[in-house]
């Protein structure tokens, strides 16, 4: 069996290669009548029976008509298939175990007449059609969710298109195996924060300091130039003790490290999932922290953008890199 | 899968359901039409939203199991064919009732096109031929609509439309080139769809008949047409009388069954004048077969399914379950007096034992009085010519005696009493006579062909006097001589009953001369109908085949057939390839690809996220001035193509991509010169 399927998607990848966007021709649609197409024929087979028993050209004169409709559907069904142009649109990296979208973006003719008609379905390869989309009804991104699963540059199972059009008798489908740069992080696994003030430091000290509020008194330092008046400390000033500024906590940029402890394989995945949910908890924060992973090492910063590129790293790690 | 209540698919199904099984009124039981409404009521008031839900299942199998036993029970009287078509229709709206998913929706629709073909067993006139495409077209149209819900339903009528215009044409090839198979296995027939004559003559029966407006048959003659005086069309011959009705005698059946067996065919040695022409009778579901006397087939495919008794009757050897076309040869002044009288003398002088006494007296009376056979048989016409005799199709009832009650009593009746009377008569006296029961008459269309309908039902006599064999009298002629001459309805006008039965027919109004008119041309349709649509049966197919081709040898039949699927192929490659190539690029999107191809070729690419400014831009850098400034100009060009509308400005457009052209000509000569 698996040994069938393989086979199958090589010669898939052979005959629909990736790309970012794809106009269906004879080398990516597959038809076939479908089972009511099956069932059509069988009642055209019972109908020329019937009309060959009672001698009845009128019987008869149905059934080849009926007949003639199913193969002029096989060509209406393709050409019509052939119509649709489809592309991957903007995607977003997703944590594993996450619904990432896959937006898919129909080609809309200006006359509507000219595009692809009719109800298709999509879904993955191997599953069960996820949705319906209309083609005539002019929406425009249609999104089909894909779990990530594992860790890493997602290779996007392949999507499958099929469509009925026009009267259900041929089933056109076909396979699309769209280029993604979809990355999935690590799934977060709950834990405290864990900074260390030294980049890899094997026994992390316990930074549980600076959870404190925004504006708690820390510390004075030496007056600079520039910095706001209202934090000056007037009250050593007054007493002639020089220009201090008062330093809260919360502006304070206590520069801490994320760091990956070497471990075994098994335990590592949970090792990164805790990382990334002290990137996530720390970006929440606004906190500035830099991420060390030992071949790889992102220098301390905060916001959103900082929080990505950890992410990734975080999404991309093997040891086998270092 | 998606359940819509405002499905105009199931709606259009449910229409074409109901327009079906109330064209089906005659085999389809009334009860089961009563579901089929209820069910497509049903579909209505969900479809407008009057009702949200579906009855449930459990309410649904019960009414199926409750008129499933309902159906069973008079299945029994109903036979096989048209209990299995009630079956049909009850499933079909308990079906459309319950229509919930995808499944259910493909079931009903095989279902209903099945049911529109089995329609045509019952009925096969243009009307219901264009009622029963009508349903067709509804069917397909509700397959199109549900698998494409959104679109318009004049596009979808449009689509059809064309659909079924490309469909028809390689339906016929389909129809003319396939083979014609004989049956494979006999099929059941109802027994009410057996029409026309029947094999028992009570007086009042061919009464009923003179109601109906059917068509019996059609005949086309070669050359001669012969008079209508002389237009005696043979059926049946009814030899056995039991006091009340004629019917086939027991021996004579006997006698057939043996010949069959012994493969002894009544072929009589004819010479003299002769009627040459085509007979196209219409599905009776009997073997009896109609022409005039004394009548052989005339050609070898006729002589093939025809079989000749020895009461010069045609019979078919298959029942007519479809029109059924053959040529004959009739010799009208041959004596019918080849078969052997011994045998035709004993079974034809029988007469019951008891019963019209009077008229057994008066008989044997009138011989007496008469001296010879033939002076008796002058005097017996006589009698009905000179006597107080009326012609009606409303007798009276006549319970006992029924002859004496006519002769002596009522004196009105229908050509059967006049007919049953005399060969009474001749048979009281020991002359042989019978009955013969066919049509008389018919309708001449304008020298081209003949329609008899069922009112042209007759009945007379045969008498055998002398050597001269079997001679045909005919009563009704000498009380009615309008009936023979100008038709049924002639011979009635006074008492108008001719059709009154029916309050609507053509067929009455035939002295309205556009009305008439109208009556013969839809005759003329339907004599088209079914001589090329409903008689191309196998010979016919033959005889194509022979024309087109010469000799039927089996590679000329193999070209043939490879031909044919040559013509579906041509035919779908007109119709499709067209298509194939559907993108049909702009004119400034080709030049300006052209432009890009040959600054390919000079490794200048453009990035997929470059506008074509920003690649200009690039071009220039990369390029001498001229190509640059050629390539700015026609991406500016290229722009305003694409996003100005002209509005329907088609100089304006015209104009751009002229120049559009004069600047890939000069990036091309500025690229192969630089400098």
């Amino acid at each position: 069996m698996g040994k069938l399927r393989q086979i199958y998607n090589r010669f898939l990848d052979k005959r629909i290669p990736v790309a970012r966007q794809f106009q269906l021709n004879h080398k990516s649609i597959f038809i076939f009548p479908s089972k009511f197409g099956w069932l059509y024929l069988v009642l055209c087979l019972g109908i020329f029976i019937l009309g060959t028993n009672y001698q009845n050209n009128l019987m008869l004169l149905l059934c080849f008509f009926l007949v003639s409709l199913f193969l002029l559907n096989l060509f209406v069904a393709y050409l019509n298939f052939a119509k649709i142009s489809v592309q991957l649109g903007k995607t977003h990296n997703e944590f594993v175990g996450e619904r990432a979208q896959l937006p898919l973006w129909f080609n809309l003719p200006k006359n509507s007449t000219q595009g692809p008609h009719g109800l298709v379905e999509l879904g993955f390869l191997r599953q069960s059609a996820q949705l319906q989309h209309d083609l005539d009804s002019n929406q425009n991104p249609v999104k089909i969710a894909f779990v990530c699963e594992e860790r890493g540059p997602i290779k996007l199972p392949r999507v499958t298109l099929s469509s009925f059009y026009p009267m259900g008798l041929f089933r056109c489908w076909t396979h699309l195996a769209f280029e993604s740069n979809i990355l999935a992080y690590p799934k977060p696994v709950p834990c405290s924060v864990q900074l260390t003030s030294q980049q890899q430091s094997l026994e992390p000290e316990s930074t549980q300091s600076q959870e404190s509020g925004f504006d708690d008194f820390d510390s004075l330092k030496n007056y600079r130039p520039g910095e706001p008046l209202y934090h000056v400390a007037w009250k050593q000033f007054a007493k002639g003790q020089g220009m201090y500024s008062k330093q809260f906590s919360s502006s304070v940029s206590v520069s801490g490290w994320l760091n990956l402890i070497p471990c075994s394989a098994d335990v590592l995945e949970v090792k990164l999932g805790q990382l990334c949910h002290q990137v996530n908890e720390l970006t929440r924060r606004g906190q500035h922290f830099g991420l060390d992973l030992g071949h790889h090492k992102i220098e301390p910063d905060s916001g959103p953008l900082h929080q990505q590129r950890c992410l990734e790293a975080l999404a991309r790690f093997s040891w086998s890199a270092s | 899968m998606i359940y819509l209540n405002r499905n105009l698919s199931h709606l259009l199904l449910s229409l074409a359901l109901v327009i079906l099984s109330v064209s089906l009124f005659e085999p389809v039981l009334s009860w089961i039409q009563v579901l089929v409404f209820c069910a497509f009521v049903m579909r209505i008031s969900l479809y407008l939203g009057i009702q949200k839900h579906s009855p449930s299942i459990r309410t649904l199998n019960l009414l199926a199991l409750l008129s499933g036993l309902v159906l069973a029970y008079f299945s029994w009287q109903l036979g096989v064919l048209l209990g299995m078509v009630n079956l049909l229709v009850m499933a079909c709206s308990l079906k459309l009732m319950q229509l919930r998913n995808q499944r259910d929706y493909y079931q009903l629709v095989a279902s209903v096109l099945f049911l529109i073909s089995c329609g045509f067993i019952f009925e096969q006139s243009i009307i219901y031929s264009l009622i029963f495409g009508l349903c067709t077209v509804l069917t397909l149209l509700s397959l199109l609509a549900h698998f494409s819900p959104t679109i318009p339903f004049t596009r979808l009528n449009k689509r059809l439309l064309i659909m079924t215009l490309q469909a028809i044409p390689i339906g016929i090839l389909l129809f003319f080139g396939m083979p014609k198979l004989a049956p494979f296995w006999q099929m059941p027939t109802s027994q009410s769809a057996e029409t026309g004559l029947s094999d028992t003559l009570t007086p009042g029966d061919i009464a009923n008949l003179s109601q109906s407006t059917e068509l019996a048959f059609r005949v086309t003659f070669d050359d001669q047409i012969p008079p209508v005086q002389e237009r005696y069309w043979r059926a049946l011959v009814m030899e056995n009388f039991d006091g009340k009705s004629w019917t086939i005698s027991r021996q004579r059946n006997q006698l057939k069954r043996n010949n069959f067996v012994r493969n002894d065919e009544f072929r009589p040695r004819l010479s003299g004048p002769f009627y040459r022409y085509e007979v196209l009778a219409s599905a009776s579901n009997q073997r009896w077969l109609f022409a005039m006397d004394i009548a052989v087939p005339d050609d070898q495919r006729s002589d093939g399914a025809i079989w000749q008794s020895y009461d010069y009757q045609l019979m078919s050897k298959k029942p007519l379950i479809s029109n059924f076309k053959y040529r004959v040869k009739s010799f009208p002044q041959e004596d019918l007096n080849f078969t052997d009288y011994a045998f035709d003398r004993q079974i034809n002088r029988s007469i019951p034992t008891n019963g019209n006494l009077r008229t057994r007296d008066w008989a044997r009376n009138l011989r007496k009085m008469a001296g010879s056979d033939r002076a008796y048989i002058e005097a017996l016409l006589d009698h009905f010519r000179t006597g107080n005799y009326r012609y009606t199709l409303k007798p009276e009832l006549m319970p006992v005696d029924q002859i004496d009650t006519f002769l002596f009593d009522k004196q009105a009746g229908f050509c059967a009493h006049y007919a049953s009377a005399m060969a009474f008569a001749l048979r009281v006296v020991g002359i042989p006579a019978r009955v013969v029961a066919g049509y008389q008459g018919g309708e001449m269309r304008e020298n081209d062909y003949l329609s008899v309908y069922q009112y042209d039902a007759h009945a007379w006599i045969e008498a055998w006097v002398d050597e001269s064999g079997w001679q045909r009298f005919d009563p009704t002629a000498a009380v009615a001589p309008d009936r023979i001459s100008l038709g049924l309805q002639a011979a009635v006008e006074d008492e108008g009953s001719f059709l009154d039965n029916r309050t609507f027919s053509l067929a009455k109004l035939k002295s309205v001369a556009w009305i008439n008119a109208v009556r013969l041309g839809l005759a003329d349709l339907d004599y088209f109908w079914s001589r090329w649509v409903l008689g191309f049966n196998t010979e016919a197919q033959k005889d194509l085949f022979k024309t087109l081709l010469g000799n039927l040898s089996t590679g000329r039949l193999a070209a043939l057939s490879l031909g044919t699927f040559a013509a579906i192929g041509l035919l779908l490659a007109i119709f499709y390839l067209p298509n194939w190539h559907p993108r049909k690029v702009h004119p400034a999107d080709k030049i300006y690809n052209d432009a890009q191809k040959i600054l390919s070729s000079y490794k200048i690419h453009r990035a997929h996220w470059q506008g074509p400014l920003e690649f200009a831009q690039k071009v220039q850098s990369f390029c001498n001035d001229k190509a640059g400034q050629a390539f700015t100009r026609l991406s500016k060009l290229y722009i305003a193509s694409q996003y100005k509308k002209s509005d329907g400005n088609h100089e304006l457009a015209k104009k751009q991509i002229r120049m559009m052209r004069s600047e890939l000509r000069k990036l091309k000569t500025a690229l192969n010169n630089p400098g």
